[in-house]
């Protein structure tokens, strides 16, 4: 305990030593706003990029919702006897995993075929109807393993059918967002790295500035906690105004980039919307500019504080 | 409150600033050294301060081991001393005021005893009218009156001034050292390099001599260990 002090001074006394290194690292923003602006432009810009990317996956995966091309399983009852036809049936209304169903009959469905040609004429050489009758399920979810779990249900039901799923796209779409999500978080990582070390360089260069502030403040017994406050402070500032500027320039670019998205998704019949993050989002934008700002200004810090006499 | 014990410093490959320089300094007293430029005046104070490490020897401050402190003691040692400078090294970017409460904001002083020890310090050196202008308006003499009132706020058991009277004329230089003395009579040990021989010499206080970086034995000599 210092001569003078009470205990019950000791924390108010730190809050104040806290709140004066902030104002104090405020002031010093303030007195160089071009600076400052600069710093909180990269890091909304770097932190941007990947809110982007991000929201752009994240709404391609929604797509498979839309698109018109749902995971569907047809079974194919060749000579499958009618009793087991009415087990498929049953099976088909109690399974919570199928969303609907069409029964396609075979003669029906070489009538359609018949339409669809130029000489209707040549299927009257066929003495029976080769088509078989046809289930066309669509499950109530695009999940591949719960397609694939569907699927295999409906083959034990059904022994004698050929059952077919196409839910190859599903993998291929699911496996081509994980790529894309391992290219993000890549590109989010080196992004990061980025500007981390540009935020621990302008630490570093404005306790430069401070050098004589800190050669007295050494000499007066200040420790390097107290001396990289301000600077950790300002990573803080810095690093909320980032995340702050990230959040604006991304809503500006989802909203550049909806009309021509919807148009382009519109020429591949597709319905597409592309939706706004939500505030959680935001608010993660925002704690990453924080922790880059803390993190950079914590390693410029200590660097130069290292360094100075 | 000081002692040396044949303390050696060397730069580098460089001769010797100070060479197997032994002396004591005692509780509440008030010396000089004095010696031409580069005679190792700062290099000692440095030494007494913390601020260098001895190259050999060993140096006991206010019950410190220095030459066997750790890096982070050595901040709380610091707080227990202040120093004084020449060019007294203040901050121009901030008023007078902030300049004196630098140190007692490192000791984490809340805001009401801080404003009170500042006005204190200020009004010793005759600047409190002063508190809120920047320091570069001042005058030599002023600004060097700050330096001081910063290195006192903090009631530090052991005040070192490193030729503090340089840039000043007589009557200036007068003032300042009375006002050291002045500390010195409320119990603040005081150890002051100037090379104004003739000046130091009207204070009537102990004088250590150094040349070459070695102490010369004089006629007022402190009290050598």
């Amino acid at each position: 305990m210092k001569p003078g002090r009470r205990l019950q001074d000791t924390v108010p006394a730190w809050l104040e030593a806290h709140r004066d290194a902030a104002r104090r690292s405020l002031q010093r923003r303030l007195q160089a706003p071009v600076l400052s602006l600069i710093s909180i432009a990269v890091l909304g810009f770097i932190l941007a990029l990947p809110a982007y990317l991000w929201v752009l996956l994240d709404n391609a995966r929604a797509l498979s919702a839309h698109v018109d091309h749902d995971p569907r399983i047809a079974l194919y009852l060749d000579g499958v006897e009618a009793a087991t036809v009415a087990d498929l049936e049953r099976h088909l209304e109690t399974d919570a995993r199928v969303e609907r169903w069409i029964w396609i009959d075979a003669d029906e469905a070489l009538a359609r075929y018949r339409e669809g040609l130029a000489d209707p004429g040549l299927l009257d050489w066929l003495d029976e109807n080769p088509l078989p009758d046809v289930v066309d399920v669509i499950p109530a979810t695009a999940d591949p393993e719960t397609v694939a779990a569907l699927r295999e249900a409906l083959a034990a039901t059904v022994p004698g059918a050929t059952v077919v799923s196409d839910d190859d796209w599903v993998r291929q779409l699911n496996s081509l967002h994980q790529l894309g999500l391992r290219i993000l978080s890549v590109v989010g990582a080196l992004l990061g790295l980025g500007a981390l070390l540009i935020l621990a360089l302008a630490t570093a260069s404005e306790l430069r500035e401070r050098r004589e502030e800190i050669a007295i403040s050494r000499i007066s017994g200040a420790t390097h906690r107290f001396l990289r406050r301000p600077s950790l402070y300002g990573g803080v500032m810095t690093g909320l105004g980032g995340g702050i500027f990230a959040g604006i320039l991304l809503l500006i670019g989802i909203g550049l980039s909806r009309a021509p998205l919807e148009q382009a998704a519109a020429a591949f019949d597709l319905e597409f919307g592309l939706s706004l993050p939500g505030a959680t989002h935001l608010l993660a934008l925002l704690l990453a500019g924080l922790l880059l700002g803390w993190l950079g200004a914590r390693l410029g810090s200590g660097h130069a504080l290292r360094d100075a006499p | 409150m000081i002692r040396l014990q044949r303390v050696t410093k060397r730069f580098g490959s460089a001769s010797e600033a100070l060479s197997n320089v032994s002396l004591r300094v005692d509780p509440g007293a008030m010396a000089f050294i004095t010696g031409p430029s580069g005679a190792g005046k700062s290099t000692l104070l440095r030494l007494i301060a913390g601020l260098e490490r001895p190259t050999r020897g060993r140096i006991r401050v206010n019950g410190h081991d220095l030459d066997r402190l750790s890096n982070r003691a050595i901040p709380g040692f610091r707080r227990s001393i202040g120093l004084v400078f020449q060019d007294h090294r203040l901050l121009f970017d901030r008023p007078v005021f902030d300049n004196v409460a630098l140190p007692l904001e490192i000791l984490a002083y809340r805001r009401p005893e801080m404003r009170k020890r500042v006005r204190a310090a200020l009004d010793k050196v005759g600047l409190l009218h002063k508190e809120g202008v920047n320091p570069r308006t001042l005058s030599a003499g002023e600004q060097q009156r700050v330096g001081i009132a910063r290195a006192i706020v903090h009631r530090p058991v052991l005040l070192l001034a490193d030729e503090p009277t340089g840039n000043l004329d007589p009557a200036l230089s007068r003032e300042i050292l009375q006002l050291f003395d002045d500390f010195n009579r409320v119990g603040m040990t005081a150890l002051i390099a100037s090379h104004d021989l003739g000046l130091v010499e009207r204070m009537g206080k102990p004088v250590l001599h150094l040349e070459d970086g070695r102490i010369e034995a004089r006629a007022a000599a402190g009290a050598p260990a």
